[in-house]
């Protein structure tokens, strides 16, 4: 075979011949090229120092950060996870904040880039940062954060609020169970308490871990709440236990002052699942958030809701 | 006239082999262990002790119980590469051979490693003259990923030149009886190198009919034909005599319940469970997976000038894959024919069938490019092939006008031909996994597409010296992807010292690593929950991207 690759004119090589040549010599050169160039438009920790330095300076309550592309977000937190608690790091939406800081690389938008025009816009090397104002905020009570405020029952046997050093986590094993929760058992899984779930797209959603039991709700009570014109509710499995779409679905039923006023059916699949209950017309009221399942096994739901008052602008 | 391959060639093979085993030895120290080849010490330990036990009493060890106990671990492997790491292990407990533990493992493979090299370079020489054969195998040497998996204790490597030894040693049996008996014996070894052998015999049969075929077409048209080639299947008869033998000698868990015993082992690999990979952004973890997979991560992992010239390679030859009577039809002009072997359409079987099995939607993507690792030898032979035509084209040229550079002007082309490859390959060190070329716009591209940017926890060995100076007095970390058996070789080797301890419970540990990957994401919100904060304190990048998060207790402030 090496006879049929020998090249026997040696006539000057016409352009079609050569081509192949500078071609390859092209390509070798763009290569090393975009080596070079890639490795250029890494930013500087500095620049993060910088532009970390600068929204914290600025950092108000009620403001939310975010990065873009997403996997720098461990590279924010190293930066502004003193800012970043857990309601931020695992937000359902942007509906709690009042203003959002993006910090951005490679010319990329964070995943909760607001639409509308930034009210700043600020150049550290090669970190971009913008700010949104985003208004006043409709939120009118976190269920999430609140909850050692609430009364957690177990059907009719109510379940009791304890603190422990936490144990446990691990590949697998799902949402930590956290330090502070209302615990119901008998099994430790059997409690409600503020934890961070992986959803079904991998993502962090701060939230009420409510494991359901079989044949008795799981109540959670919040009473004398500010209730707005609706409840917002999300709710979603640990990726683990939903992402095979194999078993039956998990009821949450809210309810104010004992009457439902809105239901979700959560299938495996549906992941982070949302919707909205009109709340009716009074300024306060006991919400509960009722969790059920004819069949409980691997049923780690976990909720986060919000009451809300009209529409931001 | 094929080139005669002497003694000056295999000098030239054996120079290239020991310079990449020389390059391997002194870079491994930089590459922690990974996850699989804990595994392979283990057995390897495992092998060692039984092979000291069979010198002493060869029936007691070789009894259903000594073999039970020598050879149960890992027996989802066979055992030849294991064995091999066991006889370095025992040689260097007796004569302390290596610098360090990891290494007495680690060798053998970077030996073939450097063996490949050596093959490459001769099958290369061979089939497309020497030029082609030195590209191919430097191209090979310089892909970023082969280079990572060339220093690990694993089978990677060392089915890369079993497969490539057997395809080689197929291709000589077409015209020797001597390599006949050879090829039965490599494809033994092969066997009870790692499954990936058990392709092959598909591959030999159509390119052997496609063959004969051709001989008959080119008998009618009154083309010459070697007599040297043989139509008649003496590899076969080699391969399915000793090909078995071999395989169950070489494996001694097979000596007893022989048959159930391959039985299991044949189910395990075609039923095997699925893992987690991420691909443009989404986790699979159930088939059906994409079918592009091995293409794109070809493109987007072996360096672009490799590719672009594997292809120009191929496509000088493509008149040669097909049947004469189209190849004219379609090619009028081209001069180029098939040879007698057909080693064309052999050489392309083997590039492609990997790369084809993998991409079968219910093929299961559990390790990223090295399941079609095999299929890179064969694109590189493509690849010096192109290269030769590109040099041969610019010697000309240089040599019109610059009489006195003509014999400079390869070794000026290799050497502009090569460098991407090569600073792609400095550059990927001691990342590997996490690499990515241009084409997918670097490290910070592919996390952009949504690429997986690690497996196996290796990069922990990259955030030891954090983890020394965070911890002088000793402590605890939780490993995420690092195996006990990965970490307890870095306190072998030395690298960490032994009141630093795994721990297995994330919120008592006082740090925790996580290795990104997109299923380990519940690891870094755990870690959250655990310690009340979002923040890390340390984050190892590579070109900017996030490999390795580590947090800290709040305990220890």
């Amino acid at each position: 075979m090496a006879d049929s690759t020998q090249t026997t004119d040696p006539a000057r090589p016409s352009l079609r011949r050569i081509l192949p040549w500078w071609l390859m010599v092209a390509i070798a050169l763009t290569e090393l090229g975009s080596h070079a160039l890639v490795r250029s438009r890494v930013p500087d920790d500095s620049d993060w120092e910088a532009a970390a330095a600068f929204v914290d300076e600025h950092f108000e309550d009620g403001d939310m950060i975010g990065v873009g592309p997403d996997w720098a977000d461990p590279l924010l937190r190293l930066h502004l996870g003193q800012r970043i608690d857990l309601a931020i790091a695992g937000a359902s939406d942007l509906a709690p904040f009042e203003r959002y800081w993006e910090l951005s690389i490679r010319g990329q938008p964070s995943r909760w880039r607001p639409e509308g025009e930034e009210a700043l816009v600020e150049q550290f090397g090669r970190v971009a940062v913008r700010r949104w104002d985003l208004g006043p905020s409709p939120v009118r009570f976190d269920l999430t954060s609140n909850l050692q405020q609430a009364k957690v029952s177990q059907g009719p046997r109510p379940c009791t609020w304890r603190n422990r050093a936490v144990t446990g986590g691990g590949l697998g094993r799902g949402p930590l169970e956290p330090a502070a929760r209302h615990f119901c058992g008998p099994q430790s899984w059997l409690f409600v308490g503020e934890t961070v779930n992986e959803d079904l797209e991998l993502l962090p959603r701060h939230c009420i871990w409510q494991h359901p039991v079989a044949g008795q709700p799981v109540t959670t009570t919040y009473e004398g709440i500010p209730l707005g014109d609706r409840l917002v509710l999300y709710a979603g499995l640990y990726s683990e236990h939903e992402r095979m779409e194999e078993h039956p679905p998990v009821r949450v039923r809210v309810e104010v002052d004992g009457e439902p006023v809105g239901e979700m059916i959560h299938r495996d699949g549906d992941g982070w699942k949302r919707i909205e209950a009109a709340m009716p017309d009074q300024p306060r009221g006991d919400v509960s958030i009722v969790v059920e399942a004819d069949a409980p096994h691997l049923r780690t739901l976990c909720w986060a809701a919000t009451t809300r008052e009209g529409e931001r602008r | 006239m094929r080139p005669r391959i002497g003694w000056r060639d295999h000098t030239l093979g054996f120079v290239l082999g020991l310079a990449y085993v020389v390059l391997l030895f002194v870079t491994a120290g930089d590459i922690a262990m990974s996850r699989d080849e804990g595994f392979y010490v283990r057995a390897g330990e495992d092998y060692a002790r039984w092979f000291s036990d069979f010198a002493e009493d060869a029936s007691a060890a070789s009894s259903p119980e000594g073999v039970e106990a020598g050879w149960s671990f890992n027996h989802e492997h066979p055992a030849l590469i294991k064995s091999l790491f066991a006889l370095s292990w025992l040689a260097h407990e007796k004569y302390e051979l290596y610098p360090t533990d990891s290494l007495a493992f680690r060798f053998p493979a970077m030996v073939m490693g450097g063996l490949l090299l050596w093959l490459i370079y001769i099958f290369g020489a061979r089939v497309f003259g020497r030029r082609a054969g030195i590209f191919a195998a430097l191209s090979f040497a310089l892909i970023p990923r082969v280079f990572y998996h060339a220093h690990l204790n694993a089978f990677d490597v060392p089915i890369v030149l079993m497969v490539t030894l057997a395809v080689y040693a197929y291709w000589r049996a077409l015209r020797s009886r001597w390599w006949v008996i050879g090829f039965g014996l490599i494809y033994g070894l092969a066997l009870a190198t790692k499954h990936n052998a058990w392709i092959l015999p598909g591959i030999f049969l159509i390119h052997f009919t496609w063959m004969c075929l051709g001989i008959r077409a080119d008998r009618r048209r009154g083309r010459t034909v070697s007599a040297r080639i043989s139509v008649r299947p003496w590899w076969m008869i080699s391969m399915a005599i000793l090909g078995p033998a071999i395989f169950i000698a070489s494996w001694p868990w097979l000596w007893h319940d022989t048959l159930p015993r391959i039985g299991w082992y044949i189910r395990f690999h075609t039923s095997h469970e699925y893992y987690n990979m991420e691909y443009f952004g989404r986790n699979y973890f159930r088939p059906p997976f994409p079918i592009s997979f091995p293409f794109v991560m070809t493109l987007f992992t072996v360096p672009l000038t490799t590719l672009a010239l594997g292809v120009y390679g191929l496509v000088q030859r493509g008149r040669a894959m097909l049947p004469l009577r189209l190849g004219e039809k379609l090619a009028p002009e081209s001069d180029v024919t098939p040879d007698t072997s057909r080693t064309d359409v052999l050489l392309v079987g083997c590039l492609l069938a990997p790369l084809v099995v993998i991409a079968l939607p219910s093929s299961p993507i559990f390790g990223g490019t090295k399941h079609w690792i095999t299929a890179y030898p064969f694109l590189c032979l493509y690849a010096g092939l192109g290269f030769y035509k590109v040099a041969t084209i610019f010697r000309q040229r240089a040599g019109r006008k610059l009489p006195f550079a003509r014999h400079l002007a390869p070794t000026f082309a290799a050497a502009l031909l090569l460098s991407p490859a090569a600073l792609e390959t400095m550059h990927s060190h001691p990342f590997g996994l996490s690499h990515y070329t241009a084409i997918a716009g670097g490290v910070p591209g592919a996390a952009d597409h949504g690429m997986n940017r690690q497996f196996w926890g290796f990069t922990t060995g990259s955030v030891l010296p954090f983890l020394k100076e965070a911890m002088p007095d000793g402590g605890t970390v939780y490993l995420n992807d690092t195996t006990p058996g990965a970490w307890a070789m870095l306190r072998r080797d030395g690298l960490i010292p032994d009141n630093l301890r795994p721990s297995y419970d994330l919120a008592r540990s006082d740090y925790v690593l996580v290795h990104h990957e997109k299923h380990f994401a519940e690891v870094d919100h755990q870690a959250w929950v655990a310690f009340g904060s979002t923040a890390p304190v340390h984050v190892l990048t590579y070109d900017g991207v996030p490999i390795v998060t580590i947090y800290e207790n709040p305990r220890r402030r």
